[in-house]
């Protein structure tokens, strides 16, 4: 049994401060996921705080054959879409004939270093499908078949994201050496 | 593997994105106390002894009901709120890990509805709508009597319908005593009809 | 950038003066045929009609409404509406795209309102409301259901009564407390009149006159222009 697999025993056993350990092992990955996602550091918190509780309440429902983490992540994408629509909803513009959503980088950022803060605002220039899909390829590492299962997307349709975001991120190379 | 992916520009994004953040030491607190405030997450085995499988629907009312029930074993209808972030919007009582190996609720039993249209000459009609994926095959209409009245009734949920009449596989037609919505996009402005929640014709 | 429509409103009107008309509680016994193009009834598995892209951009746009909490019931409709008329496929990507703006633009102007009061402001905008117009109705629900009040604004405009005066009459109407029945009454009455070969703006103004509730006040409402406004919140 994994360590993750026996936590969650514990935890469903009656120890709580099991949870602890859970929480230690994968807080700071998926808080760079979150992060990366959400471009700001709020938005990421609430969305942390509501993947680990709703983990935790959906705990009974985890099987020993899924992959902890890959179960963790399902949830914490999902709350990130949920967070980046809330908030999405109130920064939209009123255009009737819109093209992409684009999110604006956020300026309550508060970033240590540059670089990071450069590349999490071309991060946030990606259409948050591209970026999700950029995320979970590129820096989670994950797999098409891990990213299917967890997105409920096709592989091809992810593949095709990833591209175009990699696109994207090309193209604003481009328009940068041409300035 | 395309081009864009190995451009180093986009690995350099990549790698960079790759290092670890720095987050609020505090944060993982929080999520900690947040979960000692919620009960304990009981294991579907021990559900299955306690309950007899039944239909629940999630409601505020039905969840009341289930803690008038079930109290002592522990079972939250309310939503924990320890967040220190101070009073954000709780969840949904049913996100709480309760009655995991429960059959699914079952909907509210759509009502039926007649529809009716006049064409003496047709040899066929359909109807389609939003509520047969427009297919025409589907919902073929019955004629009645000499007067070239066409009907079917078809169950519909509460809320808003799109529908036409398609009379011998080729011409499509409106409803002239219902509303009709914009041009859908391919040349036709359709039929609305309203169906009220609750209602009981 | 609008989108070209084949308004066909004044032929069909051109049609209804010459014929008889026969009123029944339950259905009008008219028979309305607007030939469009010819088509055949399929039998067969649906979305597998698409060609690969077609599919693969509209399933895409399935995501996006997702993501964004949008609901993504009408843009399948749409989808399958243009298969069963057998329209290209980038017809069908405009089609679903088109749908997708409206839903969104229609959140951005109400909020949070549940997916059929969405979808049939979508059609309040795609019918030529401006989307200030339609943003009057944020929060103004209060536990009434604005289904028949958007259901008979985009009927109105559709059939070819003025932007403004269908938000004159529909507003005020609402303001007054009108309920469902109020709603379709005036549609109705409308509708009947256009039947007898009235203008439409003609009728919707005569009818109004009649709908219960106060007087028109002098100062009529007014479109907001994006600025501060009585009515908005």
């Amino acid at each position: 049994m994994s360590d993750d697999a026996a936590d969650v025993q514990r935890v469903l056993a009656g120890d709580v401060e099991a949870y602890a350990a859970l929480v230690d092992r994968y807080y700071d990955r998926c808080a760079r996921f979150a992060i990366r996602m959400l471009g700001n550091r709020d938005d990421a918190e609430d969305a942390l705080q509501a993947t680990f509780l709703r983990a935790y309440r959906a705990l009974n429902r985890y099987q020993e054959r899924d992959r902890f983490s890959a179960w963790l992540y399902r949830i914490l994408v999902n709350q990130c879409r949920s967070v980046a629509a809330r908030r999405a909803h109130r920064e939209r513009v009123f255009v009737r004939e819109e093209a992409l959503l684009l999110n604006a980088p956020d300026r309550s950022a508060v970033w240590t270093g540059e670089d990071e803060e450069f590349v999490q605002r071309v991060l946030n220039e990606l259409d948050p499908l591209l970026r999700e899909a950029f995320l979970l390829k590129h820096i989670e590492e994950m797999s098409y078949e891990e990213m299917s299962a967890l997105t409920g997307v096709g592989v091809s349709a992810l593949k095709m994201r990833v591209k175009r975001a990699c696109d994207r991120l090309r193209e604003r190379w481009e328009r940068i050496q041409h300035d | 593997m395309t081009d864009s992916e190995q451009h180093p520009y986009v690995e350099w994004i990549a790698s960079e994105a790759r290092r670890p953040v720095v987050m609020d030491p505090g944060a993982r607190d929080r999520i900690m106390a947040a979960v000692r405030a919620e009960p304990v997450p009981v294991p579907a085995a021990a559900w299955r002894r306690l309950l007899q499988p039944r239909v629940f629907h999630m409601s505020p009312v039905g969840t009341a009901l289930l803690a008038a029930g079930l109290v002592g074993i522990g079972v939250l209808t309310g939503v924990a709120t320890s967040n220190d972030r101070g009073g954000r919007a709780a969840e949904h009582p049913r996100d709480v890990a309760v009655l995991p190996s429960q059959p699914p609720v079952s909907p509210p039993r759509d009502t039926l509805y007649k529809f009716v249209i006049v064409a003496p000459q047709a040899g066929k009609v359909s109807l389609v709508g939003d509520f047969n994926d427009w297919d025409v095959a589907k919902t073929p209409m019955i004629r009645s009597g000499q007067s070239g009245l066409w009907t079917v009734a078809v169950p519909l949920a509460a809320g808003r319908h799109l529908y036409a009449f398609v009379v011998d596989g080729t011409t499509w037609v409106q409803d002239p005593s219902a509303p009709i919505a914009p041009d859908d996009g391919f040349g036709h402005a359709n039929s609305v009809k309203l169906v009220a929640r609750g209602s009981s014709s | 950038m609008s989108r070209s429509r084949d308004r066909s409103r004044s032929n069909v009107f051109a049609h209804l003066r010459w014929l008889p008309r026969l009123v029944s509680v339950s259905a009008s016994l008219l028979l309305i045929a607007l030939p469009l193009r010819a088509q055949e009834p399929e039998q067969q598995d649906r979305m597998a009609k698409l060609d690969v892209k077609t599919r693969a951009a509209v399933e895409l746009m399935y995501d996006s409404a997702a993501a964004e909490g949008l609901p993504t019931q009408p843009l399948r409709s749409i989808a399958y509406l243009g298969i069963t008329r057998k329209a290209d496929g980038r017809q069908i990507i405009a089609a679903v795209r088109r749908e997708l703006v409206l839903l969104r633009t229609a959140r951005n102007s109400l909020g949070r309102v549940d997916e059929q009061e969405l979808m049939a402001a979508a059609a309040v905008l795609d019918a030529g409301a401006k989307p200030a117009q339609l943003a009057v109705f944020k929060n103004k629900q209060r536990g009434r259901s604005d289904l028949s009040a958007f259901t008979v604004w985009a009927d109105l405009i559709t059939r070819g009564v003025s932007g403004e005066d269908a938000y004159s009459a529909i507003t005020r109407l609402w303001d007054d407390g009108a309920d469902d029945a109020t709603f379709m009454s005036l549609w109705n009455n409308v509708q009947s009149d256009i039947l007898r070969g009235l203008n439409p703006g003609t009728a919707l103004q005569n009818r109004i006159r009649e709908a219960p509730g106060r007087p028109p006040t002098t100062k009529g409402p007014q479109t907001p222009e994006g600025q501060e406004n009585a009515r908005s919140e």
